[in-house]
């Protein structure tokens, strides 16, 4: 049950402007964040995907075959749009209920309650759409999206208006999907949802890939930007000076709780910095590395 | 061992308190002359105008006000080519030719009012323009300016149109002095056309958010009413005529004019009042315009009448429009 | 062919907004004005069936209600996005369109041919006409539909185009200029109706035969290409 979604080349553009230039990845079974600003070009890389955007050079290939004019590719896909429109008349049940059928699903309410037990919309099911919260109408997308058991899911920032509880909620239930075996595709600018939920992350920045993998691969694979520790010891002043004549580090600084170091090679420094300290018969009591959060990943590659 | 606190860098200057620092980023703020409310709105009248003939948008949305534009101009070019052969005017100033001009604004005012009413409802702009400096009435006020200045266009151009093709074709002094006077009216009654239409279009515009819909709603109600008001004219003018035993002849809806005129019935004077456009002739021919064969009745003294409603109608619609307003400056 | 999960909830969909009010008041307005008509002016001679049925019925009622409900079953999806939960379904584009003008058809011949035909019932002596118009009626909603369904496709502003359409091409000119008829759906509408009620009044330009081909090529031609469309259909990306 597993999907590769392959890119070669991939590029896309509106007269003038390019909105995905020259992409080549590949996105295969687990979650995936595709994460980027506005603008990036993710809502155009999800909508290639599911076929509602040719690309204009390049392949794009689901398993082999193109998603484009190919309504077959919606047997084993799931699209949530990013855009708040859905038919706002109809009650949840039946929202989920009438895609069902669309898919000519066997038991169409049987899959609708279970896909709406999944998004945990049961007890609204039975009210219009129209009185749904932001949130909740993600959820009834999702639940409609995931109605025929889709091997792919895409989700275009799925976590917009969503409060913490459901957003926790989603992000469990992706994670569930996503150890099925399933491949789940979710876009984001925001960067701590695509932190804590997948590992395999793809950057985007003005149309081009910045990065792609594990996050904290990443992020050590920039060496050139300088890693930032937070130590505290017994004697922050003395630990200082012996740092500040080894040729890995770039910076010292007191602050009022400790040093800051900033280092250009992560390794050196994590062997020496015992050594050293034992070496000046300090304490140490604190390290810290503080910037391997996606923040500064990000805001490197965007600097750069 | 005591360890202070000590920046190795400094920061740029910033507000500091405790446990909190807000940096200088080097935003300016403009100190600089602004200019007021009038500026305002007349920025928003002007942007108003040009939206309503597609400027600043892409090329389709100017389809609709070319077409329109060039098919309200035919007749005055026709009439140009006519009388360069030697014909008379074929087309009057002040009523044009009635049907065609009514069905081609229709139709600019049903594509373009949503233009300018529906679409900023529905993007929800409007708390960014209500944050500036101006009064809630101002921003309706600017459509209004820029929408009825745009209908004047569609309206005045093949006027002037129609003078320089007939003063082009006619010679001496007191010919053109004719025809001049005959083209002021005419301007005049473009004006009140102008006002009316762009306050009924715009708030019936208004009203909903959806352009396509928008479009529906004026569509219909402005062509509905006018068929209505016809066919009750005609039908009354025809059992009028056919109730009367006169010792004329049956002359027609011009019947008012012949030697033992039948009575126009209330039923007639008051077909016209349901219909803009009929609203329009019955006042144009209260203030002493020429009847035509297919107009409405001259409605004599009850004309202040048709006026009055006239008045009141578009003054609802303004009223309307900026409630409208009003209630979704909130949104 | 027919899709029923699309046809029911684009029937919901249609019936269920602001865009109903706008295609039930005309009808009910010819039914009124009908009966007000008749009470007033019962007379056996009475020439206002045809200016009433003809004018407001034929000419007004059928390319307006034709205009609102055949831009709406598709167009209003498409416009606020919620077609693409419709799209993102194996169903063939092709069932898609053609379930979206079957019920364009049906709401057309509901609230324009009916009440035309019961307007004309209603009428003194006017049965023969009546029946006539109905028919006429139903060919230009068929068509009609086609050719709005098609627009909605292919642009965001069918509502526009389509006024353009129905007001100047039909209302203006084909009075005037005499090749417009060919290519007017209204006339084709006329000339069925004129061939089952020869009647003066209704200025029909066509025959029947070239009214009933002219109107299926267009049906035809419109429902295909706008199902090339719609299997081209295309999201936009970012909004940024």
């Amino acid at each position: 049950m597993s999907s590769i979604i392959e890119f070669r080349n991939v590029s896309r553009w509106y007269g003038n402007v390019v909105a995905v230039n020259d992409i080549t990845m590949d996105i295969g079974p687990g979650v995936t964040g595709l994460l980027g600003p506005n603008g990036a070009g993710k809502s155009t890389i999800l909508h290639m995907i599911a076929g509602f955007l040719a690309p204009s050079r390049g392949t794009l290939t689901l398993d082999g075959t193109q998603p484009w004019k190919n309504p077959d590719i919606y047997r084993r896909l799931g699209l949530v749009p990013e855009r708040d429109s859905v038919y706002a008349f109809l009650t949840g049940a039946q929202f989920v209920t009438a895609t069902a059928k669309l898919h000519k699903l066997p038991e169409p309410s049987r899959s609708a309650a279970w896909a709406i037990g999944l998004t945990e919309m049961a007890e609204a099911q039975d009210r219009k759409i129209a009185t749904y919260s932001k949130g909740m109408r993600q959820r009834i997308k999702v639940a409609a999206a995931l109605v025929h058991d889709p091997e792919i899911l895409l989700l275009d920032e799925p976590f917009n208006g969503m409060d913490p509880r459901q957003r926790l909620h989603m992000m469990d239930l992706l994670s569930r999907l996503g150890d099925e075996g399933r491949t789940i595709l979710f876009s984001s600018h925001i960067l701590e949802e695509v932190e804590r939920l997948s590992g395999t992350i793809q950057v985007m920045v003005a149309g081009r890939l910045a990065a792609s993998g594990d996050f904290r691969a990443i992020r050590r694979l920039m060496t050139s930007r300088p890693h930032v520790f937070h130590v505290r010891t017994t004697d922050d002043r003395r630990l200082a000076a012996a740092l500040v004549g080894r040729d890995y580090t770039h910076a010292v600084e007191l602050t009022g709780k400790g040093l800051q170091v900033r280092t250009s090679d992560f390794g050196a420094f994590c062997e020496q910095i015992a050594v050293i300290t034992r070496d000046e018969n300090i304490r140490l009591t604190e390290l810290l590395p503080t910037d391997e959060s996606l923040e500064s990943v990000f805001g490197y590659l965007i600097a750069n | 061992m005591r360890t202070e606190p000590v920046s190795a860098q400094t920061s740029s200057p910033g507000k500091r308190a405790a446990g909190g620092v807000i940096h200088d980023l080097g935003y300016q703020r403009y100190h600089g002359p602004r200019l007021g409310r009038s500026q305002i709105v007349a920025a928003l009248a002007w942007h108003s105008f040009r939206s309503a003939f597609g400027f600043g948008r892409g090329a389709k949305a100017k389809i609709v006000p070319v077409i329109a534009m060039i098919a309200i101009c035919l007749p005055a070019i026709v009439n140009a080519f006519a009388m360069s052969q030697g014909n008379a005017r074929v087309v009057d100033y002040d009523t044009y030719t009635p049907v065609l001009r009514n069905l081609i604004m229709t139709v600019f005012v049903a594509v373009q009012a949503p233009e300018l009413v529906s679409r900023d409802l529905r993007s929800r702009v409007l708390p960014l323009y209500f944050s500036r400096p101006i009064k809630p009435s101002d921003y309706p006020l600017a459509k209004y300016l820029g929408f009825t200045a745009a209908c004047l266009v569609m309206l005045e151009v093949p006027l002037l149109l129609l003078y320089a093709g007939s003063v082009a074709n006619v010679h001496g002094g007191s010919a053109v002095w004719a025809q001049t006077r005959a083209l002021i009216p005419g301007l005049l009654v473009g004006l009140m056309w102008a006002v009316s239409l762009a306050a009924i279009s715009l708030f019936l515009a208004s009203l909903s958010a959806r352009r396509g819909l928008a479009t529906g709603t004026v569509a219909i109600v402005f062509l509905l009413t006018y068929v209505l008001a016809e066919i009750l004219l005609q039908v009354e003018t025809q059992s009028a005529i056919n109730t009367v035993p006169g010792p004329g002849p049956a002359v027609g809806p011009g019947a008012g004019f012949s030697a033992g005129p039948p009575p126009v019935t209330v039923a007639e004077k008051v077909a016209g009042l349901f219909s803009p456009f009929t609203l329009f002739d019955g006042v144009r021919m209260w203030l002493g315009g020429t009847d035509h064969a297919d107009n409405v009745h001259k409605p004599g003294a009850f004309g202040a009448v048709y006026a009055v409603v006239l008045i009141a109608v578009v003054g609802l619609c303004l009223f309307g429009l900026a409630a409208r307003y009003r209630k979704a400056r909130l949104s | 062919m027919l899709n029923l999960t699309v046809a029911g909830i684009t029937v919901r969909a249609t019936l269920g907004r602001r865009r109903a009010f706008l295609f039930a008041v005309p009808a009910v307005i010819l039914i009124v004005l009908t009966l007000v008509l008749r009470a007033s002016h019962p007379a056996a001679g009475a020439a206002w069936p045809d200016t009433v049925l003809g004018t407001f019925g034929f000419s007004v009622l059928l390319p307006l209600t034709a205009l609102i409900i055949g831009t709406g079953v598709l167009g209003a999806e498409i416009d606020d996005g919620s077609v693409v939960h419709l799209l993102a379904t194996p169903v063939r584009r092709a069932d898609v369109i053609i379930t979206k003008f079957a019920v364009a058809v049906g709401l057309t011949a509901a609230f324009a041919a009916l009440p035309e035909l019961i307007a004309g019932l209603l009428a003194p002596h006017s049965g023969k006409l009546a029946v006539a118009l109905f028919a006429g009626a139903l060919v230009g909603s068929v068509v009609y539909s086609a050719l709005f369904v098609f627009l909605s496709v292919v642009t965001t502003r069918a509502i526009a185009f389509g006024l353009l359409y129905v007001a100047i091409w039909e209302g203006a000119l084909s009075n005037v200029v005499g090749g417009v008829r060919i290519l007017s759906i209204a006339h084709y509408a006329l000339g069925v109706a004129n061939a089952i009620d020869p009647d003066q009044n209704l200025q029909a330009g066509l025959g029947l035969s070239t009214s009933l081909i002219l109107g299926a090529v267009i049906t035809v031609g419109g429902l295909y290409l706008a199902t090339r469309r719609l299997e081209t259909f295309s999201l936009a990306g970012d909004p940024a």
